[in-house]
């Protein structure tokens, strides 16, 4: 209880600290960040405090009046105090990383913006904790929105160009527009329970028939997945993100996102849930669907980024996806015991598993892609190169990383997705028909996600870390200071942790599985057989049970490591001797290297219909057509979402506005008109209604 | 659950594979030479291109960073743990649990994700074409692959590699299902591009328009591209090991030390008959152009999406 306080105290007296600026600019950044570092390990207590202790317990805190109308309350269930750990830990890193990046990428910045920084980022920090925590729908919807606004001061505050402006115009107008279906779906519910808190909420819900409850239902899925990046929700995300500063950016994918996940979660099992019946089939299949389509797109897409921080912005949407289809085949199951039984806990573990996953590595990535950005000021990955040897320990973290996004033994990625196949194959044999065959489809394209993703890093490592260095900017980079390296270490850490040894975090899901689910909780289904193996069952029976032992692996990886090094050595200690790489005779330079242009080129051939890439070669050509005094290249591929849906609805929208302006011709009488119709129409429509 | 297989024996079963993969290499060479009316080198050349390769010393690329040096150890050892999950001597899941097929599939995707990344230190353009290329073919198979698995799987109830060809049972050709076939199929049209060969890629060429696996082994030398050629080795003998156990029959339940030989024997038999299908492959199909390699391992996908919807249906 009084941890929620220290929290709130502290992202308030980190706010506050954006005072401090009017004497120095350095101070307030450190001071700042340290609040927010203090409320981020206030928060680590309160949720672990809740998910460690007794089953079921909620922590509730009334907050002192501010409404006539309403008062606002904390509430901290088994669910919020998981994303608020969630939230607690990638924050720690932010607030690590954060200073140090501030000062280095902008030195000429002026107290006044590191002041806004400041006071936006304990802002922003705030309100999203206190959006996991909220127990009533005005705390939230207010915390929801001052999440975006702080967030949006982030985006634009950085550098001034229009680039910037127009992502955070672009994001402002998307997630209010989330905002505004929110809103409708919680105003319907206040509306009938006649109070705003949940419990009230829960109430009214239960009375609800089914039609209005799954309107309400996709409202809510709609302004969720508006802030989570569900394509074709998505355009504003690869915007967005990559212009705010890059911990900010680690923050805002790695846990915003998650907010929005947990608006989901809340919505859909415990606000809206049917007293003791299964949720409608329309949720489940929208959610498993809308995630299969978001984790191959978005996974696509980032393969065709050469902007580092855009390619992972795109990987957002990709593990949005594959959260969503944990998320979905859990609402599927839930509470069809024919069917289901303990195998929606294993779906929503692996969901939940997954979000505190891809909050570290994608933090992690994030964070190791600032600090080349603050080194070289590029983040076009064609302009880097030869990274490596000048910022190792950058390297060797943004690769751990990598491994991890891209779902490989040993590191957390892979965990995660094996319980997601584990509960996609367990529902693929227990439904039979057209149902099973979505699964079925659904898990393959889950695995070409893996291993587009798989690619996709390959070469965002190898072009921007290896090889020569291209430019000028990467010849002279230098390694990052101690404080950002350890806001790195400690998401990499917790992607280890979370790889070798699952078993042992996983009673932390206890609570939020079993308040979602009133089923078994995590603990007691994967790991059945001791916190040294993972296992599920696919059949009904549960007999014939699947285990795996990530510890036993990654003990096993060691130990052939060390083999290997031995047989490495060879048998003759001669040293090795170093000569330049053989470009067939001639004296090898930078442009040798492989491009990530190229490196993407046959995977863009072979998914052409999704990308439809378009090129342009200018060839000057010098007396006769076989000497080229100059060729200008340039390439691009569309996202689809963008030009198939959204530039129809702006094509539409101008037409509309172009016949509006025919028709409003400036005389007054036109518009007492277009009024007196206006009313008459409504008049007769709610007219018949009353009657 | 109960294992049947003790650790020992899992270990002793993995360093067999390690052992025995060069072996597979060289009987394909032979074979193939056979059949293209040459005498061809003796079947233990690849141990011995090995054994030089150790004794060798190391020319290291200029532009390389301090990553080169460990790529081929970290790629033999994913490699060779992922051998660690194949039931050799006899089925049924290991006594203490160690990875599933999942596992096995995602440690060769690792291997496969380092020895890519490998290849760009160097700076040269071989290098990139061939990561790039691999990392094309690669996310098209894994998807296929991970279908056959899982057509066994559902039928199975379990993703572990030991317990699903202790599920096929002792049964034949016989007892197959419509399913079987298909996924047989499919797995026979993966076979050469995961293991490396003709039509997908051509492991005895370093002709720049042509290779893919080999490029990404260019710049490295010494007793490093040994550890690369016996990861190699291994990976393919993993992969045949993985199409034994999903679909061939085992011959005993036994435990004891006959019931092992005769396991011993039955193994391989079963890698025997898949390597001769390989160099039959290889000596009588040309190497596909590269966009046509996703239309060949479309056949693949189609027959392994039918049979997993004949399991489900």
């Amino acid at each position: 209880m009084t941890g929620t306080l220290l929290m709130a105290a502290c992202y308030g007296a980190g706010g506050l600290s954006s005072l401090l600026a009017r004497w120095s600019g350095r101070l307030a950044l450190g001071v700042g960040h340290l609040a927010a570092l203090v409320g981020a390990v206030a928060g680590l207590g309160v949720s672990l405090g809740v998910l460690v202790g007794d089953q079921g317990r909620t922590l509730t805190l009334p907050l002192p009046e501010l409404f006539p109308f309403a008062r606002l309350t904390l509430a901290v269930d088994g669910l919020s105090a998981f994303f608020l750990l969630v939230i607690s830990l990638v924050v720690i890193a932010a607030a690590i990383y954060g200073p140090a990046y501030l000062r280095a990428h902008s030195p000429g910045a002026g107290p006044a913006r590191q002041a806004a920084q400041v006071l936006a980022l304990n802002v922003f920090l705030g309100c999203m904790a206190f959006v996991c925590c909220a127990g009533d729908a005005l705390t939230f919807l207010l915390c929801w929105e001052g999440m975006t606004l702080a967030s949006y001061v982030l985006v634009v505050a950085g550098d001034r160009d229009g680039e910037n402006a127009r992502a955070g115009l672009l994001y402002m107008v998307m997630t209010h527009g989330g905002t505004a279906l929110l809103l409708v779906a919680f105003l319907a519910l206040t509306e009938r329970a006649g109070a705003f808190d949940f419990a009230a909420l829960r109430a009214a819900a239960g009375g609800l028939d089914g039609m209005t409850r799954t309107t309400l239902f996709f409202l809510a899925l709609g302004g969720f997945a508006t802030k989570a990046g569900v394509i074709p929700l998505h355009v504003w995300l690869p915007r967005a993100h990559p212009a705010a500063p890059s911990h900010v950016s680690a923050l805002m994918s790695g846990v915003m996102l998650k907010v929005a996940i947990y608006g989901i979660l809340r919505f859909a099992f415990d606000l809206l849930a049917p007293v003791a019946a299964p949720l409608p089939f329309s949720w489940g299949w929208t959610v498993l669907v809308a995630g299969t389509i978001s984790a191959v797109l978005g996974v696509l897409y980032a393969l065709q980024q050469h902007d580092l921080k855009r390619l992972l912005a795109f990987h957002s949407v990709e593990n949005i996806g594959i959260i969503l289809i944990g998320v979905g085949l859990a609402m599927i199951l839930w509470r069809r015991e024919d069917v289901g039984g303990a195998l929606a806990t294993v779906a929503l573990t692996a969901a939940l598993l997954h979000t505190v996953n891809h909050a570290a590595f994608k933090g992690l990535l994030f964070l190791a892609a600032g600090s080349v950005l603050c080194r070289t000021h590029v983040r076009n990955m064609e302009e880097l190169g030869g990274l490596a040897r000048r910022m190792p320990w950058t390297a060797g973290l943004f690769l751990l990383g990598a491994v991890a996004i891209s779902a490989l033994p040993p590191l957390n990625g892979f965990v995660s997705e094996w319980l997601t196949f584990q509960a996609l194959l367990g529902a693929a044999s227990r439904f039979h028909g057209p149902a099973g065959l979505v699964i079925v489809f659904s898990a393959a394209m889950l695995a070409l996600t893996g291993g587009l993703a798989a690619a996709c890093f390959a070469k965002a490592f190898g072009v921007t870390f290896l090889g020569r260095a291209r430019t000028p900017h990467a010849e002279h980079a230098t390694e990052v200071p101690p404080s950002m390296i350890a806001g790195m270490v400690w998401l990499a850490a917790l992607c280890v942790a979370l790889g070798v040894a699952p078993g042992y975090l996983m009673h932390l899901l206890d609570a939020p599985t079993t308040g979602l689910l009133h089923g078994p909780g995590a603990s007691a289904v994967v790991t059945a057989q001791g916190p040294l193996v993972l296992s599920t069952a696919l059949t009904a029976s549960g007999t014939d049970a699947t285990a795996i032992s990530m510890t036993m692996v990654a003990a096993l990886l060691i130990a052939l490591t060390a083999m290997a090094w031995v047989l490495r050595r060879g048998l003759r200690r001669a040293p090795p001797r170093t000569a330049p790489t053989w470009t067939c005779g001639m004296s090898p330079t930078a442009r040798f290297d492989y491009t990530a242009t190229a490196f993407a080129k046959p995977l863009r051939f072979v998914f052409a219909a999704l990308y439809r890439p378009r090129r342009a070669v200018i060839r000057e050509t010098a007396g006769t057509p076989y000497v080229f005094q100059r060729i200008h290249y340039s390439g691009e591929v569309v996202d689809l979402a963008e030009t198939q849906i959204y530039h129809r609805v702006q094509r539409g929208i101008t037409v509309l506005s172009r016949t509006i302006r025919l028709r409003s011709t400036g005389r007054i009488h036109g518009y007492i008109g277009f009024v007196l119709a206006a009313l008459f129409v409504a008049l007769l429509l709610f007219g018949v209604g009353q009657r | 659950m109960t294992g049947e297989r003790p650790i020992e024996l899992v270990l002793l079963e993995m360093a067999l594979l390690v052992l025995l993969g060069p072996l597979v290499t060289g009987f394909i060479q032979k074979l193939k030479a056979r059949l293209q009316c040459r005498q061809g080198a003796a079947i233990v050349q690849p141990y011995r291109d090995l054994a030089k390769l150790f004794r060798k010393g190391t020319v290291q690329a200029v532009t390389a960073s301090g990553f080169f040096r460990s790529i081929p150890v970290l790629v033999l050892a994913a490699t060779v743990a992922a051998g660690a999950l194949v039931p050799v001597l006899r089925a049924g899941p290991p006594a203490f649990p160690l990875g599933d097929a999942l596992m096995l599939l995602g440690l060769l995707a690792l291997a496969r994700f380092l020895t890519a990344i490998g290849a760009f230190d160097a700076g040269g353009a071989f290098g990139g074409m061939g990561a790039s290329r691999e990392m094309t073919i690669a996310p098209l198979v894994e998807p296929v692959l991970m279908m056959v698995v899982f057509s066994t799987a559902v039928a199975a109830g379990t993703t572990e590699l030991g317990a699903l060809s202790a599920h096929r049972g002792t049964s034949w050709i016989l007892d197959w299902h419509a399913a079987d076939f298909l996924g047989f199929a499919a797995m026979l049209v993966l076979l050469p591009a995961e293991t490396g060969r003709i039509p997908v890629d051509n492991p005895d060429t370093h002709l720049e328009l042509t290779m893919l696996h080999e490029g990404m082994l260019l710049e490295h030398s010494g007793p490093g591209l040994g550890c690369m050629v016996l990861a190699s080795h291994t990976r393919q003998i993993v992969t045949l090991g993985l199409v034994a156990a999903l679909f061939f029959p085992i011959v005993s339940y036994g435990a004891g030390a006959a019931d092992l030989l005769v396991g011993a024997g039955a193994f391989a038999a079963k890698i025997l008959v898949l390597a001769v299908f390989l160099a039959l492959v290889e000596s009588s199909y040309a190497k596909l152009r590269l966009f046509r390699v996703p239309q060949y391992l479309g056949i693949g996908f189609v027959c392994a999406l039918t049979a997993l919807a004949l399991r489900i249906l």
